[in-house]
């Protein structure tokens, strides 16, 4: 029986073995993806490649980029580790790997900006592009932006500003307590959130605005919920994220505080599992993501993306998170084609404008500063909804409906990038 | 006044946690005289197997079988990983417990994955057991409050007024003597370190529902555990219950009382500096060096009074 199984098996996997050969031995254009594969958030890392390798391989299903080149991704671990990032863009250089991406970390971001900046300025004709497909921390478009940075998310700030225009427009939202991780991105949002709410909800009344020590150092939030409860808040808008946002959440349900909250990260896989279903939906947890699974959009796609998404879910036992990282490989992809060359300083010049089709609007890499525009939607967790999250095969019976979409007039903000191209 | 006892509702019973937590490592350092770097682990095992249990049974099981399991498992490390180790001094003994708290994590994530398990309270407990002033007092967090304060109970009168506790308590003192007398000093090692971890275990099922049960939670409880044992006195019961209960109020009532370095100044009657170099300083509020007064504590303990408050041997 065993033997049969293992005949199977092998069966199955000839085909994938023999075109995994083949797109080594064919002239593959190489994307290098740095992100954790070990140390305690490898998971994440993992996620990540899983998703950009799927993609990639769609593409190079659809009969690949540039007359038929595949594109590989080539795992890159920083082990969250600043100094092995660094490390990491040697062996890139060395190993003449001209693309990279990463997402996972503002600091390993702003780590690559740095040492492309310097890199591509004294080596023109080796110079690296690299496509951000989640690090948020809005500099990066603004007085810190670079020539060789795409970014694939919405910044801080847009995230924000969509979060505030929904609590604008939510009558049931009159007094609203903030409560942030006091690190770079943290601060980022409090600060972001404190100038939006002044120009977009003045009607609601800010009555606390809190820093918390960050990273998981906050085991019991309850004495913040009795804060919050005094406070007398209806609401609370927070950019936690992690063990953060779950012990948060979880306090506040346990604690009985009836407030809705808006969040960034709800959404996570990992944090999903954390909060559950219960303490979730007494909090009435919100989102901002590009997309959800649950959105009336959803079935609206085009079939053979909707078809890509089944293939995925059943490959992969995971749902659809990350639209964005799908999006930074189909930019990539169409940006090849239309460079007609695999020349990084072509291809960042064949991404600047490019637009595609999203879910609710389009998708614009903006020019000026290579950040990407699109609307946004806000959601809300909720159970018996079409397609539950699973993760690695469990299903959790929950997921998020939506509240409404922001559309991208009220999501682009302003940049002071002053681009230098080469 | 009503938030005031609600916060120090809270303090207490984040102290009794803390002390269900060092009470084991207390007990195991004080007798093997072995600062069990793994002890968190054995705190993230018992929510683990709490969660495993309750899935499979219910958390009434969980609360019974989950602490006896982490105590076997204690007491199997001692059996055939620490007691050889101990030849070779407390430097090896230090060395093999950091090695086993690595090892833990590691088997943890493979079994049950890097993302947080669904381990929640049992629904009979969900609710509020009353509401007092505005502010919910949570069945859940009464009955944590009982069962810690059940075990302290116990464990005192174990060691007080029990022949088990005697032996402990001589073996602690003088083990050579002991083991003159008969018994069989590395038995009472094995089934101290045990009992140690069981406790540890029993923390980890009432507390992993309430903090989050998922692999970081070993290494983010490690050291306070560890500050409150020192701050205690190294071996000594009383010292970490007064410690623990210390550490659970302070940290509290700092996040709720947000006074800030800002406020102080003003107090003084000065004037606050908020464009200057001290800007940042100014804002600090206790809320925000809430997490950090017990390392705080620490530093001053260990420099004006070595060894805790209650403490009869050096660190």
């Amino acid at each position: 029986m065993a033997l049969i199984k293992w005949v199977r098996t092998f069966a199955v996997m000839l085909p994938v073995v023999l075109v995994a050969f083949s797109a080594r031995g064919a002239d593959t254009v190489k994307l290098g993806l740095i992100e954790p594969f070990s140390g305690p958030i490898a998971a994440v890392g993992r996620d990540t490649l899983e998703i950009f390798e799927f993609f990639a391989n769609e593409v190079n299903q659809r009969g690949g980029v540039l007359g038929g080149r595949h594109i590989e991704i080539v795992p890159l671990d920083n082990a969250m580790n600043a100094e092995k990032t660094t490390q990491q863009l040697r062996k890139v250089i060395d190993d003449d790997i001209r693309f990279v991406s990463q997402g996972v970390g503002s600091n390993h971001a702003l780590n690559i900006i740095k040492f492309l900046q310097r890199h591509n300025r004294r080596n023109p004709d080796q110079a690296i592009l690299y496509l951000n497909h989640s690090a948020v921390t809005t500099s990066f478009t603004n007085e810190l932006c670079s020539f060789w940075h795409f970014r694939f998310d919405a910044n801080v700030d847009m995230k924000v500003a969509a979060l505030v225009t929904q609590l604008g427009r939510d009558p049931s939202v009159q007094k609203l307590y903030m409560l942030n991780q006091n690190y770079a991105y943290g601060q980022a949002f409090q600060v972001a959130a404190q100038q939006m709410l002044a120009e977009r909800a003045p009607g609601i009344e800010l009555v606390g605005d809190e820093l918390i020590v960050p990273f998981g150092k906050v085991l019991d939030f309850t004495p913040y919920i009795a804060k919050i409860k005094a406070a007398g808040a209806d609401t609370v808008l927070t950019g936690n994220w992690g063990p953060d946002l779950v012990r948060f959440v979880k306090a506040a349900s346990e604690a009985n505080l009836d407030a809705s909250f808006y969040t960034i990260y709800a959404g996570i896989p990992s944090s999903v599992a954390g909060i559950g279903a219960k303490d979730g939906i007494a909090t009435r947890l919100k989102q901002v993501t590009e997309m959800h699974e649950n959105d009336p959009l959803y079935d609206q796609q085009p079939a053979e993306l909707l078809d890509t998404y089944d293939r995925w879910r059943q490959q992969t036992g995971k749902s659809i998170y990350s639209e964005r990282m799908r999006w930074t490989i189909e930019f990539f992809a169409a940006a090849l084609n239309k460079a007609g060359s695999d020349d990084p300083a072509l291809v960042a010049a064949a991404m600047e404008g490019m637009t595609m089709e999203g879910p609710a609007g389009p998708l614009v890499m903006r020019g000026a500063d290579h950040q990407i525009i699109f609307p946004m939607v806000i959601s809300t967790m909720a159970e018996d909804l079409e397609r539950p999250y699973i993760y690695e095969g469990d299903n959790y019976e929950v997921a998020f409906a939506t509240d409404g979409w922001i559309m991208s007039d009220a999501i682009e903000l302003p940049t002071t990038c002053e681009m230098k191209r080469p | 006044m009503e938030s005031f006892i609600f916060a120090m509702f809270n303090g207490v019973l984040y102290g009794m946690l803390l002390f269900l937590l060092a009470s084991g490592l207390t007990l195991i350092f004080s007798m093997m005289g072995v600062l069990n770097f793994a002890h968190a682990s054995f705190f993230m095992l018992g929510a683990y197997f709490a969660y495993q249990i309750s899935e499979g049974l219910n958390f009434w099981a969980a609360l019974i079988v989950a602490p006896v399991i982490v105590g076997l498992v204690g007491a199997g490390i001692e059996r055939w990983g620490l007691r050889p180790v101990h030849r070779y001094g407390h430097v090896a003994e230090l060395l093999f417990t950091f090695g086993v708290a690595y090892v833990i994590e590691e088997l943890v994530q493979m079994i049950w994955g890097r993302v947080p398990v669904p381990y929640e309270i049992p629904d009979v407990m969900a609710g509020a057991l009353f509401t007092w002033q505005g502010f919910d007092y949570s069945i859940y967090r009464v009955f944590m409050l009982v069962v810690s304060v059940a075990i302290f109970v116990a464990l005192f009168a174990l060691l007080t007024y029990t022949r088990i506790g005697l032996i402990i308590r001589a073996a602690v003192s003088d083990p050579i003597h002991v083991a003159t007398l008969g018994h069989d000093i590395p038995r009472i090692f094995m089934w101290t370190f045990g009992f140690g971890c069981a406790l540890a275990g029993v923390a980890g099922v009432v507390g992993g529902n309430v903090l989050g049960t998922e692999p970081a939670m070993a290494i983010q409880l490690g050291p306070i555990v560890f500050v409150v044992i020192v701050i205690g006195g190294l071996g000594s019961l009383g010292g970490a219950l007064v410690a623990a209960l210390l550490i659970g109020i302070v940290t509290r009532l700092a996040i709720f009382y947000d006074y800030g370095v800002g406020s102080l100044i003003l107090a003084l009657g000065l004037e606050i500096d908020t464009a200057g170099m001290l800007r940042d300083f100014t804002r600090i509020t206790t809320a925000q060096v809430a997490p950090v007064l017990p390392y705080l504590m620490l530093v001053l303990m260990l420099i004006f009074k070595p060894r805790g408050l209650f403490g009869t041997r050096d660190v």
